[in-house]
């Protein structure tokens, strides 16, 4: 970043131009919206300051831009907002047309100030205070529009829209916007506003890690909203009541591109493609589509029927989804020739990782990695439920199974973790439901040595743990307890300690680069790997990972190979690393009201069966949740630098 | 009951009510355009905005849809809350100046209105007529359109869902600018351009439902069609 001519952003005033007092010239100073990919800009005007970075930036003619951005999003539920921002529209269309006063920019001050102290939401509280900055820094300019010295005319603008939970999103959802559409009843609206971004909307509101939630300005005040129930309430509320067709595009492109995985990576990916024109076929080793959203999670949390119907209407769009299809050499050679002139390789992570203890290697039965178990009960392989099963492990995977062993009936579930309850990596909800289906954990116990006989698990030996210094990953490290060797006895051990990529080979002269884990080389502004034409993402390469971001993945891809098959470049934008997008110049007082709740499936009928444990809103419970939301909305707008 | 100082008295209130509701029973004068004692609050109309101290901070807060909390001191008539409320005003009467409603609302707060009377009915999006359709109908006819973002630059506006609306009119009766309509033609209702088939009383054979509506009330409650068929005077 060059030289900051000005910025007010959070308020803190920095003013650089000639003839101005120095008071500062580091344009780190605040972090603000700053352009990034070979982007420039001239001026940003943000809901919480304007930035100028050229000295020819034209702030008056941003600032009418702006307007008009703002009041796009402005939904004129409340007097104020909306209305606020057409009156500033018409002062400086009158200024523009020589029809104003320069009494009119004291006039704008008092309506910014008005809505900023009346508006309903975040977004109506914050987004005018960059006008007042504006015509407060830059009034000479605002004079001489006044005086006719100066025309208000469209330069070449950007705009960006985003709010903490946008942000926090791995596949940017429009959170707020698809909340608001429940608050005004419109489920099936949000259902399209969230497909956008989001394929698979029954599945990630079963199964989302959520962090939007993490990220939400209720948090501190009475609880974040239920972001992910309300995706699942308009997933829901679809299947329930009428069932659209994902739209078929229009006109068609030429190329076909080949997808290797049906996960949710290669799924988002095959309809974002699909979506744009081209012809897509989609290639699935196992003979169920879904990737680990299919074999990896149990039927208690994702039912298979959610994600059944959410891929047929991928299908119905075209998609040609090929299982039992697995693909053990990529030779892209060979797909070109048969047409698909771009390949996303989206295979996942579907291999345990091993324990790295002693008698590992010795293959006996009774003892299976997670991963494996998940995906032979997820393919319907009966597993006999025997006294007592033992998981190794403190993430998802590991409660997966141990939920599921509860409920194929197994007496004693205990899962043995090498840290303390605070670094287990699984979700919170999910450990504390394992421990109301009565399984039990050990904590600080790792396995040293797997004893088996003739071919058989006998014991597992153990030793405690303490916790030491933090270590890369910021948990603390856990070390051995001398002289704490101790024998623990089962029928069965699933050792869930995490998953790795197979990487299938390419038959072509250049091979795939691989990083040191084993991942898949990407450029991340494109997605393609070191073989032109092999586009891949999701667990394959970023290690396992969420849902979301594989869908992420995906998304992304598919405007990568979009951009490839056309010849061109990805453009750049506005980045808000580092913007602290939760404060705002001016809150309103939030009535603390708490998530509505939602019905779980009673304990009795949890150790019986795979039947799903929670329940999601009702129509009206999911409106009135809706209803919490505070639309933290953020614009920026941007004058194109040079 | 909650102990709260409302305009420097000492007062008791009903936990969980909010401040609109108390300051009314109080016979404290707070002006609204979206508030109906029978529906759930909206805080749209931003008049009832009044102020509150709690934890040793004054904010403006809207009253109709903030509850009492102990130990809250409240203000509906400061210089700030006026002030405040006569700059709503100025903003609906800015985009509302032909209707009468906010005329006389904003003349009440303090807005220099022009002398003549408004011609105008237009829609301030208060909100009355959704609500009541969800609330007290039961149908959901109505519901905000043109909102969210990928709205255009359009107004909002009221959506209708005509295979919703039974008829019953109850949005035309709680519309405070007479924005919707309702009309009666012989034997027809006519309402969002929706054209509703009266229904004869079988007494004294006045025209005094739509049919769409009685056979709701029929199938939500399970009385036979038959059975609605005579007017609330003649029952």
């Amino acid at each position: 970043m060059d030289k900051l001519e000005f910025s007010s952003w959070n308020g803190k005033v920095v003013d650089n131009r000639k003839g101005k007092a120095k008071k500062a010239s580091r344009a780190a100073a605040v972090p603000f919206p700053a352009p990034v990919r070979g982007e420039k800009a001239a001026a940003v005007m943000g809901w919480n300051g304007l930035v100028v970075l050229e000295p020819g930036a034209d702030v008056p003619s941003l600032t009418v831009q702006y307007l008009k951005e703002i009041r796009k999003i402005s939904c004129g539920e409340c007097s104020v907002c909306m209305i606020g921002i057409d009156m500033l529209l018409d002062i400086f269309k009158d200024m523009a047309d020589g029809e104003g006063f320069e009494s009119d920019l004291a006039e704008v001050e008092k309506i910014v100030r008005d809505v900023a102290a009346n508006a309903k939401c975040n977004f109506g509280q914050s987004a005018l205070f960059p006008v007042s900055d504006a015509v407060k820094h830059y009034r000479a300019d605002f004079v001489a529009v006044v005086k006719g010295d100066r025309k208000i005319d469209g330069k070449a603008y950007g705009t960006a829209v985003t709010a903490p939970c946008i942000e926090a999103c791995p596949a940017s959802l429009d959170i707020p916007g698809y909340i608001e559409y429940i608050k005004n009843n419109r489920f099936s609206d949000s259902l399209g506003l969230i497909r956008k971004n989001c394929i698979l909307p029954g599945v990630i509101g079963r199964t989302c890690t959520h962090p939007c939630e993490s990220a939400c300005v209720r948090k501190d005040l009475d609880g974040s909203l239920s972001i992910r129930l309300l995706k699942r309430a308009a997933a829901d509320f679809e299947r329930k009541e009428k069932s659209a067709p994902l739209p078929v595009p229009s006109g068609a492109k030429d190329g076909k591109v080949a997808v290797i995985g049906s996960g949710p990576a290669g799924l988002a990916a095959a309809y974002n493609l699909r979506r744009k024109g081209y012809g897509v076929t989609v290639f699935e080793t196992l003979p169920e589509a879904g990737g680990m959203a299919a074999v990896g999670i149990p039927d208690y949390r994702l039912p298979l029927d959610i994600l059944r119907h959410e891929i047929g209407l991928i299908g119905d769009m075209g998609v040609e989804i090929a299982l039992n299809s697995g693909i053990g050499k990529i030779d892209m050679d060979d797909f070109r020739k048969k047409g698909y002139q771009a390949l996303f390789l989206a295979v996942g992570a579907h291999a345990g990782n091993r324990m790295g203890v002693k008698g590992e290697e010795t293959k006996c039965d009774g003892l299976v990695d997670g991963v494996e178990f998940l995906r032979d009960l997820n393919l319907g392989k009966k597993i006999a439920p025997k006294k007592k099963v033992l998981i190794i492990g403190g993430g998802n995977v590991a409660i997966d199974c141990a939920r599921s062993c509860v409920r194929l009936g197994f007496k004693d579930v205990e899962i043995l973790y090498r840290r303390s309850r605070a670094e287990m990596p699984a979700r919170l909800e999910e450990i504390e439901g394992a421990e109301e289906e009565g399984v039990k954990i050990r904590y600080l116990t790792a396995p040293l040595e797997v004893v088996s006989k003739s071919g058989k698990f006998s014991c597992l030996n153990c030793i405690r743990m303490k916790l030491g210094k933090p270590d890369e990953s910021g948990r603390k490290r856990p070390e051995p307890v001398k002289g704490s060797e101790h024998v623990v006895e089962a029928d069965l051990v699933i050792s869930a300690i995490g998953q790795s990529a197979v990487i299938p080979v390419t038959a072509s002269k250049k091979s795939l680069s691989v990083n040191k884990n084993g991942t898949v080389k990407v450029d991340p502004k494109t997605m393609m790997t070191s073989v032109e034409g092999i586009f891949s993402g999701g667990d394959c390469v970023t290690g396992p990972a969420t849902l979301i971001e594989a869908i992420a993945a995906g998304n992304m891809a598919a405007e990568g190979i979009d951009l490839y098959l056309r010849g061109e470049a990805a453009g750049g934008g506005l980045s808000f690393d580092g913007v602290d997008l939760k404060s705002q110049r001016a809150g309103g007082y939030v009535v603390k009201e708490g998530a509505e709740a939602v019905p779980f499936l009673e304990m009795a009928k949890r150790t019986t069966g795979f039947g799903e444990v929670e329940g999601g809103f009702s129509h009206a419970g999911a409106m009135e949740e809706a209803k919490r939301c505070l639309r933290c909305y953020r614009v920026a707008v941007w004058e194109k630098g040079k | 009951m909650v102990n709260i100082v409302i305009n420097g008295r000492k007062e008791k209130a009903k936990e969980g009510a909010t401040i609109l509701e108390v300051a009314r029973e109080k016979k404290l004068d707070i002006p609204t355009l979206c508030y109906h004692k029978d529906l759930s609050p909206f805080g749209a109309c931003r008049l009832c905005t009044v102020e509150v101290k709690t934890n040793g901070k004054w904010q403006m807060v809207p009253s109709c849809n903030t509850p009492v909390e102990n130990g809250m001191e409240i203000a509906t008539d400061s210089e700030k809350v006026l002030e405040n409320r006569k700059a709503v005003a100025e903003m609906l009467y800015y985009r509302y100046p032909e209707t009468e409603a906010v005329r006389e609302m904003a003349e009440r707060l303090g807005v220099d209105v022009f002398s003549e009377k408004g011609e105008e009915h237009d829609c301030i999006l208060c909100g009355l007529c959704v609500r009541t359709c969800k609330e007290i109908v039961g149908v959901s006819a109505l519901s905000f359109e043109d909102r969210g973002p990928e709205r255009d630059l359009e107004e909002p506006r009221i959506g209708f869902d005509p295979n919703a609306c039974i008829g019953c009119g109850s949005c035309a009766f709680v519309c405070p600018t007479g924005f919707v309509t309702m009309e009666a033609v012989d034997d027809k209702r006519i309402i969002w351009n929706k054209v509703f088939q009266m229904t004869e009383c079988a007494v004294c054979g006045k025209y005094f439902a739509p049919e769409d509506q009685l056979k709701y009330i029929s199938r939500t409650t399970g009385v036979p069609f038959a059975k609605l068929t005579t007017c609330n005077n003649c029952r």
